[in-house]
């Protein structure tokens, strides 16, 4: 091996060595795992697909499966439809004060989810919490959007979980503005001067020339909040206000909770078989993902 | 992003006034909405307990910074913050300096097995590995990291993302400059730290706010790693707040949350620009 290669190799050894311990053998493990049953000591035991069969008969595992296909579903479309169209008004040579706004929009982005629960949950708290309160005043009877059952009858989100779905997108979007306004940036001024020149309006310029220029961003925010989504952890925990997974209900039970609760039981191989469940859907996303942008060239 | 842009769309005309304030409006009330919930934040924080549940006053009666030293008290605040300082400055340090290392060879090194290696990297993105971390919490405990600070540190030292990033930042720094450097008769190492770091500064200072906050903020691990009180980091400190049901008090909670979050917000304040920036530019462009 010349000198560069060794150099190369020393240089990436630690970094892949993390990597390969922390994310990639967990994952190829974990997969594995999930055809055994382990309870942390001792050898695991093979069991074939009874995990898997165990969470088709799992009373938990129904609600936190709709819940989180729910919130994916919810939360990546709105946060990246939304940050395109603010990313549209701010990108705007017109628009006044580009960078208070930006600075203002990515706010949540960089503050503790923790904190953030404990503020949305005081803002939404039905005694004393500014939301209800305000709605009261206006004649509004509030929902209890902590704790309160099925939201508007359909049997598809609880109120908590619509909640927790608000707060995410909320604090998402700015996320997004920012991405887009950097990949709006990009697009060559001529394309717009021409389309004027055709007569556009701004309606058919904005879909016809902006829209399909962030497309690859558009992707690139897509994929990644969908896969953050489909692990989704962090903010239903803050939102529900217990770091104790066992006392998540049906209603805002997600996969990855369950992953921890079981976890937690020394379930190892059945917490993994919910993992590899995130995994496939993951895979799933993500092929999706390729299928349209495949299409969306040809 | 130069921005005064807006790019070349300077030329069309303008929509109509009422267009423009309305957007005007919507994009300000988007952006008031993420603001109010942190100023409502800090002045409950500031509140007496009932006071907070039944005034109709924005403002505090009286101003109690106790709550401050409620909170800080009740969840032995101070000996997190100390625990989450360090961790998140070890974090950032060493793991820029090896994301960048890696990013170096990525870019400029040839070697066998570059390819695979890289497209190993960019594979570990893709995985959805926090919900693996069975076997990562075992590794961890089996090199005697639980309840260290090594569990908190260790498996932050590099990330896809990172290395990605630092690739593409390193890979855009003239060969020639690195040429010189060899002609000179640097090593390798030498090249990096002479030549490529002071040439990707930026990007380097993006991505160590980045991973400062990341570390700060990270609940997930800590929450599975940490298990005595020993090593807890501050936002599980402040969670446990709320979760052990022993402080009801909403100021006290808000102060505990404002604590949490003014660190990051400073450094998020005064780095802002080069954050952003850093951001925008994610080796996005092909």
């Amino acid at each position: 091996m010349g000198r560069e290669a060794r150099s190369a190799w020393l240089f990436i050894s630690v970094p892949l060595t993390v990597l390969m311990v922390f994310t990639l053998a967990p994952t190829v493990l974990g997969l594995g795992l999930s055809l055994f049953d382990w309870d942390g000591s001792g050898w695991p035991r093979f069991v074939g697909l009874a995990n898997y069969r165990g969470l088709a008969g799992d009373a938990s595992f129904g609600p936190a499966l709709k819940n989180t296909l729910v919130f994916a579903a919810l939360t990546v479309p709105a946060s990246v439809l939304i940050g395109f169209l603010l990313a549209c008004a701010v990108n705007a040579p017109w628009f006044r004060g580009r960078t208070t706004v930006r600075t203002m929009l990515f706010l949540p982005t960089v503050v503790s989810i923790v904190s953030i629960g404990f503020v949305w949950r005081w803002l939404l708290e039905n005694q004393g919490g500014l939301v209800p309160e305000v709605m009261r005043r206006w004649g509004v009877e509030p929902p209890d959007f902590l704790s309160g059952g099925d939201a508007g009858g359909l049997g598809v989100i609880s109120w908590p979980m619509l909640s927790i779905v608000m707060v995410q997108v909320w604090r998402s979007v700015g996320f997004c503005v920012v991405l887009y306004l950097a990949s709006m940036q990009q697009i060559n001024a001529s394309l717009y001067e021409a389309a004027e020149c055709d007569g556009a309006g701004r309606w058919t310029i904005l879909r016809r020339i902006t829209w399909p220029q962030v497309a690859p961003m558009t992707a690139f925010l897509f994929i990644t909040s969908a896969i953050g989504a489909l692990q989704v952890f962090d903010v239903v925990v803050a939102m529900t206000g217990s770091t104790n997974m066992s006392a998540q209900t049906d209603r805002t039970r997600v996969l990855n909770t369950m992953v921890l609760a079981e976890f937690r039981q020394s379930r190892l191989g059945y917490a993994s078989a919910i993992g590899a469940v995130i995994f496939g859907l993951t895979a799933l996303v993500t092929a999706a993902q390729l299928w349209a942008t495949r299409r969306g060239r040809a | 992003m130069g921005h005064a842009t807006g790019a070349g769309v300077s030329r069309l005309s303008r929509p109509p006034l009422p267009a423009r304030a309305a957007a005007h409006a919507a994009v300000y009330a988007a952006a008031l909405s993420m603001l109010l919930p942190f100023a409502w934040m800090v002045l409950t924080s500031l509140k007496g307990d009932s006071e907070a549940l039944t005034s109709d006053r924005f403002l505090p009666e009286v101003w109690r910074f106790d709550n401050y030293r409620r909170a800080v008290e009740s969840a032995e605040l101070g000996r997190f913050y100390s625990t989450t300082v360090v961790v998140a400055v070890l974090t950032t340090v060493l793991g820029v300096f090896y994301n960048a290392l890696a990013g170096y060879a990525f870019a400029k090194l040839r070697f066998r097995g570059r390819g695979v290696a890289f497209g190993f990297t960019l594979a570990t993105m893709m995985l959805p590995a926090q919900c693996f971390f069975v076997f990562a919490y075992l590794f961890a405990s089996s090199l005697g990291f639980i309840d260290n600070l090594q569990a908190l540190v260790v498996p932050f030292l590099a990330s896809g993302f990172g290395i990605f990033y630092m690739r593409q930042a390193i890979a855009a720094v003239p060969d020639s400059l690195i040429e010189a450097g060899r002609m000179d008769g640097l090593g390798e190492f030498d090249i990096f730290w002479h030549v490529v770091r002071p040439a990707v500064w930026p990007a380097v200072a993006a991505l160590a706010i980045f991973t400062f906050m990341n570390s700060w903020n990270s609940f997930f691990w800590p929450l599975i790693v940490v298990d005595s009180t020993g090593m807890k980091t501050l936002p599980l400190a402040v969670a446990e707040l709320s979760s052990g049901q022993y402080v009801q008090s909403w100021p006290v909670r808000m102060a505990a949350a404002t604590i949490l979050t003014v660190p990051v917000v400073v450094v998020f304040a005064v780095f802002q620009r080069a954050f952003v920036h850093g951001l925008a530019s994610t080796g996005l462009k092909e």
